[in-house]
């Protein structure tokens, strides 16, 4: 960091003597430098903690120091639509970067992503992978232009400290939604804080407005013939909006806050402000990197499911991509890189202990609770391995992992799936920040705009 | 690159009018007087009143104006739940230094510190050079398309920043003859802040009023153009840099959307683009050290900028005698 | 021609040229040519993966059919409105008053000028925790002393405008308080003798004398602001990202989300179509309302 500064003191200098244009660093690639070559991998979400950066860079030496040809540079990141957008315009996204499972098949189309299927085959899981989790990055062709690294199933997050407060048993998460709503409203009566609070901002409110639907037996979208078609108006969205009505206006069990996205949910939870909250079921890697939690606080629970044939569990996951203006040796590096740091880890008994190990010593994260990349056998298998270096507190996320693999799991909607969250995003504020909003209007409404979006094509 | 109204309006009142930060050091002045005379002063209802409004706008001003600020420096030395809880109450369970020492060195609000002082130098160094060689171009050396070009200059006031935003973004991108992106450079900041056709209005019309005959003079004596730009013209205009100076430095230290925009990597990031991003992640604590530190400087800088305002107010009044 | 370019040269003309320089460099690469290109874009579609190609209106079609675009304009007319209400009348007392001060007026000016230099980031993030909406946030603390609240702020569609507005003022007030104030001072001493000698008292001399002396000034400032609320953006865009249930969303907002919130690309034509429209409303109105104002404002 310090030599951008100088190079830009430098170009202070230039400007004022000759006023000359001259570029300074910043490219997206980095030149080979004395025959190497260089790749820039993304490494930790912004804010993240000293130590994690430091187990992080560990790792990039180790893998250096097996691939004495390669030299690795990294950056912070975090997948947000807009900053993903102008990274991707301006042509500065590292080599290696992840997007969600959502945004693979649009990429895939659009040919924004390197072609690595020769380089995943030599790596020998090609075949392994769970087929519907590896469609998110495969074009029609059957080419491999993303590989899925891990995948997660939404869980209910709880504060074991409030439930104990509010004279909640910790060790007894509910499991009905009727059972979430009156444990809100003891958790908001007993505390003084939110008893249940909900994501509403930068595609999140649609993201779990869509679980929600999902965990009450609705869907969003369904596949008619060549086109898709919007459903957002269904019954299990009412009673998703529904809930949510009634915990905020007539328990008023959700707190005052309702302009909450990822990171603002994570850091009002871990801040101890938040009972209960539907997330992703790693999310305890990010509570624990940025926010800090209490490990004593954390709890997590499956998400409870509507009895019913259609009620189903919303999972989704994260793709390694490689650039695709590399060049076939940066590509190269690359596609080596994702095979060390996302891969090998979940296949190779050595990979796995020394990533373990390395992120252990580091007082890092290891053994938040991860759904299937290729099949449950090789998920316990790994499991296994790491069991010695596992810091957080699996005790109290027994009820997710003893219960998730009972539950239908159910992929996010397919097609414009971010513009359609969008969208939802405004009805789920709508729901609950006006007592007098009509829901049925609203779904309705929210159906055909997306109806459109989806006709657009 | 998009000034705000208020950037505007604060550069609009520090020009054509004379400040009143420049009369307020005038002697007093018999002649210098308001709309209440020294008559109407005396008496007993216009001069209570009047007084209770003037003690009343002060504590007012001190209030909105201050008032935050100061919460801000009470907040930044507590502790989060403290904030939180009471956020009024000074200091229940005592003060907590180490959130300013967190945020300046874990936080690396350094790094972006700096980030903000060179985006706002270069900035400042491309408008001071693209004004003053371009306002003695025009207003002294006068070549014959010196009125179209000027008027092209002028035209661009009328353009709002927002049509700019994205054509100056992919220009950016693939800037003509340069073959690489400006992104994540400090240039692409500098550069466009230097095409503010206000500051060269500003430096043209004060070039235009500087006495012909001195330029006459040095030409007589020999000098050529660059010799009276160096040695005549720059030592006459300090006032007017000042002027410039001074709002090309506090826009830069403003700016968001754009910087937000050609800056997306956090290693080249000033404090603006940087502290939304971490106000999602850090303690409250520690964000609000962050933006307490961040909010000192430029309020810092203004305070110091009054007096060399007051200075090169008295240094035009210098020239004009 | 060469005879002619050598008399040019030694003319001067050369080192003219080489002193406009930098201006033609910075105002033909970073003004005058995106101004062009963003006329052109409004009839491209550019994706920066293909080529642009001619699609005509269809962009301008694309914003108008755009649901979005009513809500936005509305919210920004609201903000523009709201803004003028609390943000015109105010600083205009506040300067009269101050221009009576005869001691310490430069600490007035300095109080009243403090908002406008912290950085408007830092100012939403402050305030954006001053408008916590439990009854333990700043401002509902503060009612709360006097009876009133709690108020959910930026909770609710209803107060999540106003609550912008009240920032962006308290951001700027200030400077309007300073121009108003030059303008007052300017106004030369002798109209208010001379308006004594007529036996006018205060208020007759703020109306008839002080008034239309400001005339010039409170109609630049009133456009000006017009102008500048029409393209709101760091408010919106940190407080609440055009939350709740849209309700906060403003025309630049919206461009924004066109050009860089898909996260698969953004529709730079539909972008820059609603950035020309905006111009060019803003244009249109500033030419009425200079026609309709040149009256009086000669004075």
């Amino acid at each position: 960091m310090g030599s951008i500064r100088k190079s830009a003191t430098a170009a202070a200098a230039v400007l004022a003597v000759a006023g000359v244009l001259a570029a300074c660093g910043g490219t997206a690639q980095p030149p080979a430098a004395g025959g190497k070559t260089a790749i820039s991998v993304v490494s930790l979400k912004p804010g993240s903690e000293k130590a994690a950066f430091d187990a992080f860079e560990a790792q990039v030496a180790q893998f250096e120091a097996a691939n004495p040809d390669t030299d690795v540079t990294s950056q912070e990141y975090e997948w947000t639509g807009p900053t993903f957008t102008a990274q991707l315009a301006g042509g500065t996204l590292p080599t290696v970067f992840t997007v969600p499972f959502t945004d693979g098949k649009g990429l895939v189309e659009r040919r924004q992503l390197a072609d690595i299927t020769d380089h995943v085959k030599s790596f020998g899981y090609a075949d392994k992978f769970n087929k519907t989790v590896l469609a998110a990055g495969r074009s029609d062709d059957g080419r491999i232009y993303a590989v899925p690294t891990e995948a997660y199933g939404v869980g209910l997050q709880y504060n074991r400290t409030l439930f104990t407060q509010a004279g909640l048993d910790p060790e007894k998460p509910p499991t009905t939604w009727a059972d979430v709503r009156n444990y809100a409203k003891q958790i908001a009566e007993r505390t003084g804080q939110a008893g249940y609070a909900q994501m509403t901002q930068e595609n999140t409110g649609g993201w779990m407005l869509t679980t929600l639907t999902y965990a009450h037996g609705g869907r969003m979208q369904v596949a008619a013939g060549e086109k898709v078609e919007a459903t957002i108006d269904n019954p299990g969205a009412k009673a998703a909006l529904g809930l949510l009505r009634d915990m905020r206006w007539t328990d008023n069990s959700m707190g005052s806050n309702f302009l909450l996205d990822w990171s603002g949910i994570n850091q009002e939870f871990a801040a101890g402000k938040i009972g209960m909250y539907m997330g992703g079921s790693d999310v305890y890697t990010s509570l624990k990197q940025q926010n800090n939690i209490n490990p004593a606080d954390y709890g997590l629970a499956v998400l409870p499911l509507v009895p019913g044939a259609q009620s189903g569990l919303l999972g989704g996951g994260t793709l390694a991509a490689v650039n695709v203006k590399a060049t076939p040796e940066q590509q190269a590096a690359a596609a080596k890189w994702i095979d060390f740091y996302y891969m090998a880890k979940l296949t190779k008994k050595d990979a796995a202990e020394l990533d373990a190990k390395t992120l252990a010593a580091s007082d890092q994260p290891v053994g938040v609770p991860k759904l299937p990349v290729f099949d449950k056998a090789t998920l316990s298998q790994y499991d296994e391995w790491i069991k010695p270096y596992v810091n957080v507190p699996v005790a109290q996320m027994t009820s997710f992992t003893n219960g998730i693999f009972e539950q239908e799991l159910a992929g996010e909607p397919v097609s414009h799936t971010q513009e359609m969250y969008a969208v939802l995003d405004s009805v789920v504020q709508a729901v609950l920040t006006d007592p007098a909003a009509n829901i049925d209007a609203l779904l309705a409404n929210a159906d055909a705009e997306v109806q459109s979006i989806l006709d657009r094509g | 690159m998009s000034a705000t109204t208020t950037e505007r309006q604060a550069t609009a009142s520090a020009v054509p009018p004379p400040s009143p930060l420049r009369r307020r050091r005038e002697p007093a002045d018999p002649g210098n007087r308001g709309i209440v005379s020294a008559a109407e002063r005396r008496t007993p209802l216009l001069g209570t009143g009047l007084r209770l409004a003037h003690v009343l706008l002060l504590a007012l001003l001190a209030l909105v104006g201050l008032g935050p600020l100061l919460w801000l420096v009470k907040a930044s030395v507590s502790t989060t739940q403290d904030t939180l809880r009471d956020p009024m109450a000074l200091f229940p369970s005592g003060i907590d230094l180490a959130n300013l020492a967190t945020a300046w060195n874990d936080v690396n609000i350094d790094l972006h510190f700096a980030n903000s002082m060179i985006v706002a130098v270069g900035a400042w160094l491309v408008q001071i050079v693209v004004a003053t060689t371009g306002g003695y171009a025009l207003a002294i050396l006068r070549p014959r398309y010196g009125p179209v070009l000027y008027w092209l200059v002028l035209s661009t006031l009328f353009v709002p920043s927002v049509v700019l935003l994205v054509p100056l973004y992919l220009t950016i991108l693939s800037p003509p003859l340069l073959g690489t992106s400006l992104i994540n450079t400090f240039w692409a900041v500098w550069l466009p802040a230097g095409a503010n056709a206000f500051n060269v209005l500003l430096a043209k019309r004060f070039f235009d009023n500087l006495p012909h005959e001195v330029f006459e003079a040095a030409r007589i004596d020999g000098a050529g153009p660059t010799r009276i730009f160096w040695s005549v013209l720059l030592p006459m205009s300090r006032p007017i840099l000042g002027v410039i100076s001074v709002f090309a430095f506090i826009a830069a230290w403003k700016d968001f959307l754009w910087p937000l925009l050609v800056l997306p990597d956090p290693a080249v990031q000033p404090l603006s683009v940087r502290l939304p991003t971490l106000a999602r992640s850090i303690e409250l604590d520690v964000l609000l050290a962050a933006l307490m530190i961040s909010a000192l400087i430029p309020v810092v800088l203004f305070l110091v900028f009054q007096r060399t305002f007051l200075k090169s107010a008295g240094l035009s009044g210098a020239l004009k005698g | 021609m060469l005879t002619r370019v050598r008399r040019w040269a030694g003319d001067g003309g050369l080192s003219t040229l080489l002193f406009l320089l930098p201006l033609l460099v910075v105002f033909g690469v970073f003004s005058w040519f995106p101004i062009v290109r963003a006329a052109v874009m409004s009839v491209q579609q550019t994706n920066l993966v293909t080529a642009p190609v001619f699609v005509g209106l269809e962009n301008f079609e694309t914003v108008f059919s755009d649901p979005l675009l009513w809500t936005a304009v509305r919210n920004t007319g609201w903000f523009a409105l709201l803004a003028l209400l609390f943000g015109y009348p105010i600083p205009l007392v506040a300067a009269v008053v101050m221009s009576e001060v005869r001691r310490w007026r430069g600490l007035y000016s300095a109080l009243a000028y403090l908002p406008v230099v912290v950085p408007p980031v830092v100012a939403v993030l402050m305030w954006k925790f001053f408008y916590d909406a439990r009854p333990e946030g700043v401002f509902n603390t503060m009612l709360a002393w006097v009876g009133i609240g709690p108020f959910s702020w930026l909770q609710s569609a209803a107060t999540a405008m106003p609550s912008l507005v009240l920032e962006a003022t308290w951001a700027a007030a200030g400077g309007t308080v300073i121009i108003y104030l030059a303008a007052l001072l300017g106004v030369p001493p002798e109209l208010y003798d001379a308006a004594e000698v007529d036996g006018a008292g205060v208020w007759r001399k703020v109306w008839h004398v002080t008034m239309p002396q400001l005339r010039g000034v409170l109609l630049v400032t009133l456009i000006l602001q017009v102008i500048g609320t029409a393209q709101v953006f760091v408010e919106p865009f940190l407080f609440t990202g055009g939350g709740p249930a849209n309700s906060t969303i403003t025309v630049l907002l919206l461009i924004y989300d066109y050009a860089f919130a898909s996260s698969l690309g953004g529709d730079y034509g539909a972008a820059t179509a609603l950035s020309l429209l905006l111009a060019a409303f803003l244009a249109v109105l500033s030419a009425v309302y200079f026609r309709l104002t040149r009256s009086w404002s000669t004075s």
